[in-house]
């Protein structure tokens, strides 16, 4: 259920969260950086191979970090 | 019981002592409204991703309450304070609970790396591919080109 399996680096950050099953922390800016591409976008699922779940928590963590100033809007 | 987390952010130029009287007092305010201090941690200094009225540090605090009642008076409070670059009030007791009752539906190890198939121990190691044949389709393309064994001279 959690995610397709292949694709090296993002699954295994992905695989990483599928093992504490799982609350994505919006303080833990070390696992939603795995899924900050350069220019502070949110990697898509169908790159990072996350579930429709996963992605969502993962989705509200990143913004809510985003309001925190932990992580940017946007970079050039 | 719900639980909230408290973050927020002063400004750099807050002193420490002060930066302790303040977060003291916004604990004696949400205990003034019924809540209970499970859990505080000062980050310190920290960098801001962007500036935030043109600072770019923090004093990162954070203070994590159980409480029946909510803490619209400390948001209130805190929004009108003017030491505060930034506050951030987030529910997690239901975050926690459902990761919880997901964790103990599905026992993960076995999900994140299925066993292996191996050889049957009643096969020997010289006869390989016997116990797991390529699906119709692929024997079907590997055998294109090959003539049936008996038409061979």
């Amino acid at each position: 259920m959690a995610r397709r399996s292949s694709s090296s680096a993002a699954s295994a950050s992905a695989s990483s969260g599928v093992e504490k099953l799982e609350y994505i922390d919006y303080k833990d800016i070390k696992t939603l950086q795995q899924f900050i591409p350069e220019r502070g976008k949110i990697l898509p699922r169908r790159i990072s191979g996350t579930c429709a779940l996963h992605q969502r928590k993962l989705q509200n963590a990143i913004k809510r970090a985003r309001i925190a100033a932990m992580l940017p809007f946007a970079t050039d | 019981m719900r639980t909230y987390e408290v973050l927020f952010i002063l400004s750099p130029q807050v002193p420490e002592e002060e930066a302790t009287t303040l977060s003291t007092e916004f604990k004696r305010i949400a205990e003034g409204t019924g809540a209970k201090l499970t859990h505080e941690e000062a980050w310190g200094r920290r960098r801001l991703a962007y500036p935030i009225q043109k600072f770019n540090e923090g004093n990162y605090q954070l203070l994590v309450f159980e409480t029946e009642a909510g803490l619209s008076e400390l948001d209130r409070r805190m929004k009108n304070s003017d030491r505060i670059l930034r506050h951030m009030i987030v529910r997690t007791d239901l975050d926690h609970k459902r990761a919880e009752k997901l964790a103990k539906r599905n026992p993960k190890k076995e999900r994140l790396r299925p066993a292996r198939r191996s050889r049957p121990a009643h096969l020997p190691r010289l006869l390989p591919r016997l116990w797991k044949r390529p699906c119709p389709t692929k024997r079907r393309r590997l055998n294109k080109g090959r003539r049936p064994t008996w038409q061979l001279k």
